[in-house]
């Protein structure tokens, strides 16, 4: 059976990309809790977009980025996803 | 003309249905599952549909009209955050499994997972009694949002002509017309909120007028801050609310029916943005709504057909009646359908005394079908009110049980008495503050504690202690049972080699 996906190879670059991207993720649940726009709207993004509203528009912009580097560098390898079917199962 | 159109939009989705109802194959597989073949688009559409309800546009604009803009923070980046990383964690490994083991239902994986009857059996009833619950929110917002937009057409009338809409092609197409129709209604909901929201804005002014007249009215800038509104424990524990989408069965299905692990890569990149397009348009005619409509007479979930209908005429209504439409629609099928498959594969194929072929097994899900349509129409039509109260508490119920899933993922330790202490820990919490949730007498949210925190905080915090406790004071799970689930080392690459980074 063709592989889906071949394993990522390790090296230095990934590792370091691994950990960027690790600390993006814990940063962005963070940033979620924005207190600190807690009682304000200004400044007014856009002339009309309060900050925090704005502020929670750029999380989830964010967030895509973020899954986007996940999959880059956290995506299984083909092992880990055994697509192939089980023999021994008589439901398939 | 709004109830021509609202009329136009169902029998557009009814042909739809039928046109690809041709399209499902013969096998059990392919009508549950759609043969296990969508591709990202798809699934991309199919799961946003399913898991955007009409809250999202006419719920959304409501609450922020309600308590302000921390609606967006609690509820939409939430979901993008959370969602996303269940879509990452858990969804590809449950399809990953599903290809491998062939499993149709979220029950099946559960019973294979851990070799327990009990535990389904367990299992069984929670999950039906949840998603049968949220049917019914659709059902009973459907009929009523007919009724209130058309004027003409009654509750009844208007429930029955969604739940016959949605049931022909779910009968006839399976998860294959349930995907199209969804991928179709997904993007009408989304059109017609951004549609909705351009026409608005222009009435208003544009954007930055629309602003300025709300911080001139006696409203001032109180909903645009969360201040006064959302507490920051209140935001902090939400998270935890939307956790319940790794366990609604419908989505579990819809993660089965991927064609590869590759397919979820649109999804979890887009998923956020798409969060953001709803949402984002809806919260601020919420915001700008609080300074031109009454509080004391206004009526929160009429928020948004009311601005429609004031500041655009009677044909864009009946669009945005058709997109509201839409996301009912769109969740309501996928749980109907799996409600089917659950009753089929779980419980009748299970213990029926002779194995069942595909087309039997098909012909009993279609029958299901109709039973299930049926049972909600009938627990609508006599419902009491507080069938939203309780749909929003379910959600609470479904987080609850997600650290059984992730413990089934995740951990080799696990076990099913540590599964079925965690089930039934939900099952007596969500039953012991039912009595607070439903208080006719309380003001805003249940909240726990003067820290304001979301109950759903420690009903998942319970679950996963029993979890835990339950599995470690219990004997530990066969070797083989979890050789077969956590496979050790990668075939070809060597302990060495990995270590060497080769």
């Amino acid at each position: 059976m063709t592989p889906l996906f071949t394993p990522r190879i390790r090296n230095g670059k990934d590792k370091t990309m691994k950990l960027i991207t690790a600390i993006f993720m814990v940063a962005l649940v963070f940033a979620h809790q924005d207190f600190w726009w807690w009682d304000q709207y200004e400044p007014l993004i856009l002339g009309f977009l309060p900050i925090g509203l704005a502020w929670h528009m750029g999380i989830s912009l964010l967030t895509s980025a973020v899954g986007y580097l996940a999959i880059r560098y956290f995506w299984p390898s083909t092992h880990e996803l055994h697509p192939e079917k089980d023999p021994g199962n008589p439901e398939q | 003309m709004t109830l021509w159109i609202i009329i136009v939009y169902l029998l557009l989705v009814l042909a739809f249905g039928i046109f690809c109802s041709r399209l499902v194959g013969r096998t059990a597989e392919a009508y549950f599952l759609a043969g296990r073949g969508i591709g990202s688009f798809m699934l991309l559409m199919s799961i946003f549909g399913t898991t955007m309800t009409a809250f999202a546009l006419i719920g959304s604009t409501g609450k922020t009209f309600e308590v302000g803009i921390g609606v967006y923070a609690l509820i939409a980046s939430w979901a993008g955050i959370v969602h996303v990383a269940i879509f990452f964690l858990v969804g590809i490994k449950v399809w990953s499994l599903g290809k491998r083991y062939g499993y149709i239902t979220q029950i099946h994986y559960f019973r294979d997972r851990y070799q327990s009857d009990m535990l389904a059996l367990i299992l069984f009833p929670v999950v039906v009694a949840f998603v049968l619950v949220y049917i019914l929110m659709g059902v009973i917002g459907a009929g009523r949002f007919i009724s209130n937009i058309t004027q003409i057409v009654s509750y009844p009338v208007g429930m029955a002509l969604v739940c016959i809409v949605v049931l022909s092609y779910v009968f006839l197409g399976g998860m294959r017309a349930t995907v199209l129709a969804n991928t179709f209604q997904t993007l009408v909901f989304m059109v017609m909120g951004v549609i909705a929201f351009f026409v608005i804005t222009d009435s208003l002014g544009g954007p930055q007028e629309a602003t300025r007249t709300l911080l001139e009215s006696p409203e001032g800038s109180k909903r645009m801050l969360r201040a006064g509104f959302v507490g920051k424990w209140e935001l902090a524990t939400y998270g935890l609310v939307t956790l319940s989408v790794g366990m609604f069965p419908h989505l579990f299905q819809h993660w089965l029916t991927a064609k590869d692990a590759r397919s979820f890569k649109l999804t979890i990149i887009a998923y956020p943005i798409l969060c953001m397009i709803v949402w984002a348009p809806c919260v601020l005619i919420g915001m700008w709504a609080a300074g031109i409509l009454p509080h004391d007479s206004t009526g929160h979930n009429a928020v948004l057909a009311i601005m429609v209908s004031r500041f655009s005429g009677e044909v864009l209504s009946g669009l945005i009646g058709a997109g509201v439409l839409a996301a009912i629609m769109s969740s309501m099928d996928s749980q109907f359908l799996c409600l089917s498959s659950l009753f089929t594969h779980d419980i009748v194929a299970r213990y029926y005394q002779h194995p069942l072929t595909d087309r039997q097994r098909v012909a009993l899900g279609r029958g299901f079908v109709v039973f299930i349509v049926m049972l909600s129409y009938l627990i609508g039509y006599f419902a009491p009110a507080s069938v939203f109260d309780l749909g929003i508490w379910c959600f609470s119920g479904f987080s609850g049980l997600f650290p059984v899933l992730i413990a089934a993922l995740y951990w080799r330790r696990s076990n099913k008495y540590g599964a079925i202490a965690g089930v039934l820990s939900v099952a007596a919490l969500w039953i012991y503050f039912l009595p607070e949730v439903m208080d006719p007498g309380r003001e805003g949210e249940f909240l726990l504690f003067d820290l304001q925190m979301m109950p759903v905080t420690l009903i998942v915090a319970i679950s996963s202690i029993f979890v835990i406790i339950g599995s470690l004071v219990t004997p530990k799970p066969a070797p083989e049972l979890v050789e077969r689930f956590f496979p050790n080392a990668e075939p070809g690459i060597t302990k060495s080699a990995i270590s060497l980074g080769q």
